[in-house]
């Protein structure tokens, strides 16, 4: 299983790095695995959002500002739900939030997907994540929410270390 | 009446929220439909309740919307479900309950112009202050639940697998509810889980 682990990382670095895109498609597993890579090392917080979604345009902003603020603190994913046909669309907006660093969008059947990021997560957009340092889940929410809750969990995240 | 009806979703609502988490806890399967007697109005101008909408052999609740990108692209199969509930006696609503859009798109004046527009042939009624929403769990749109004739919930979760495009459907998870329900079989798969947008609650 470990070496399964290892195999689709390098897999889903290498494919980042031939790329260099700033999207490359991933399925759950491959979201959860980047997930596990920083298991004893730093919180991460994932991102799912799409540009159709309002409040997930809203709210993105503030993720970035926390990047900006902590960013040696924790490991930041993004995961795009976007439609395939908006998938050039999502990328441009990624331009002008000038996210400079891989993120994901999600492949494959929903249900499969979204039950296996989270038991607890319906599916609904935008979902954040915070795994602590240990890999558990130290909060997670549906909706849009404002930057002092995002801060505020994410350095309970990071504080628990 | 009003008073006691809104104080026991605020109570209902209460209990499928875990704070913790910030997320909406979903009916569990086998749960009574809430609020049947609960009146809401629709796209007509009449006032209706679940109860009025359900029929011999169950009731088909989609909470939906008109601004959400998911539902307008699975809002083309609407008409199928519809029909088949139809054909099955089981009543079909759509509810909307996105109280904080009712001035960017989801209020009545609009759930008139898309009901139209969209050819919809069941009830579009307003869900005021998501209260429905709230007792169901519901979490997005579209968010569609199943009960039996006994108002028992058999099925929540999406239309199907593929919001993109009806053509390339592998799996219609309602139709297939739908089936096995009126064949007196259990359902095989009671709970699916789909993208979708978040309801537009207010706080």
């Amino acid at each position: 299983m470990r070496l399964f682990i290892v195999v689709a990382l390098l897999l889903l670095s290498c494919n980042n790095q031939k790329s260099g895109e700033i999207m490359v498609d991933a399925t759950a597993s491959e979201i959860v695995q980047k997930v596990a890579s920083f298991e004893g090392e730093k919180p991460v917080l994932v991102n799912f959002w799409a540009t159709w979604c309002i409040p997930c345009v809203e709210e993105f902003p503030y993720i970035m500002e926390l990047k900006e603020k902590y960013d040696d603190e924790f490991e930041l994913i993004f995961v795009s739900g976007d439609f395939t046909d908006a998938k050039e669309e999502a990328k441009q907006f990624l331009k002008t939030q000038e996210v400079d660093f891989t993120t994901y969008y999600k492949i494959g059947n929903d249900n499969e997907f979204i039950t296996t990021i989270s038991d607890t997560w319906s599916g609904a957009l935008p979902y954040t994540v915070i795994y602590g340092k240990d890999g558990t889940v130290s909060a997670e929410w549906e909706g849009k929410q404002e930057f002092d809750v995002f801060e505020e969990e994410l350095l309970r995240a990071i504080n628990e270390g | 009446m009003k008073i006691i009806r809104i104080t026991l979703a605020i109570v209902l609502s209460l209990l499928v929220m875990d704070a913790s988490a910030f997320q909406i806890k979903e009916m569990a399967i086998g749960s009574k439909a809430p609020m049947v007697d609960h009146k809401m109005q629709d796209v007509s101008g009449r006032s209706i309740s679940l109860g009025e909408v359900a029929q011999e052999n169950g009731l088909l609740v989609i909470f939906s919307c008109n601004t959400c990108p998911w539902v307008m692209r699975w809002e083309d199969r609407y008409g199928d479900v519809s029909q088949m509930a139809r054909a099955n006696n089981i009543g079909m609503i759509a509810l909307n309950p996105n109280e904080d859009y009712r001035n960017r798109g989801d209020g009545m004046d609009d759930m008139i112009k898309h009901a139209r527009k969209a050819d919809y042939d069941f009830p579009y009624v307003l869900d005021k202050d998501h209260l429905v929403a709230d007792a169901f769990g519901a979490s997005r749109t579209p968010h569609v639940y199943l009960f039996n004739g006994d108002m028992e919930l058999v099925y929540v979760g999406a239309i199907d697998d593929n919001a993109n495009d009806a053509s390339s459907v592998k799996d219609y998870y309602i139709k297939d509810a739908m089936d096995q329900l009126i064949s007196g079989q259990k359902l095989s798969r009671p709970n699916t889980k789909s993208l979708g947008c978040t309801i537009k609650r207010v706080s």
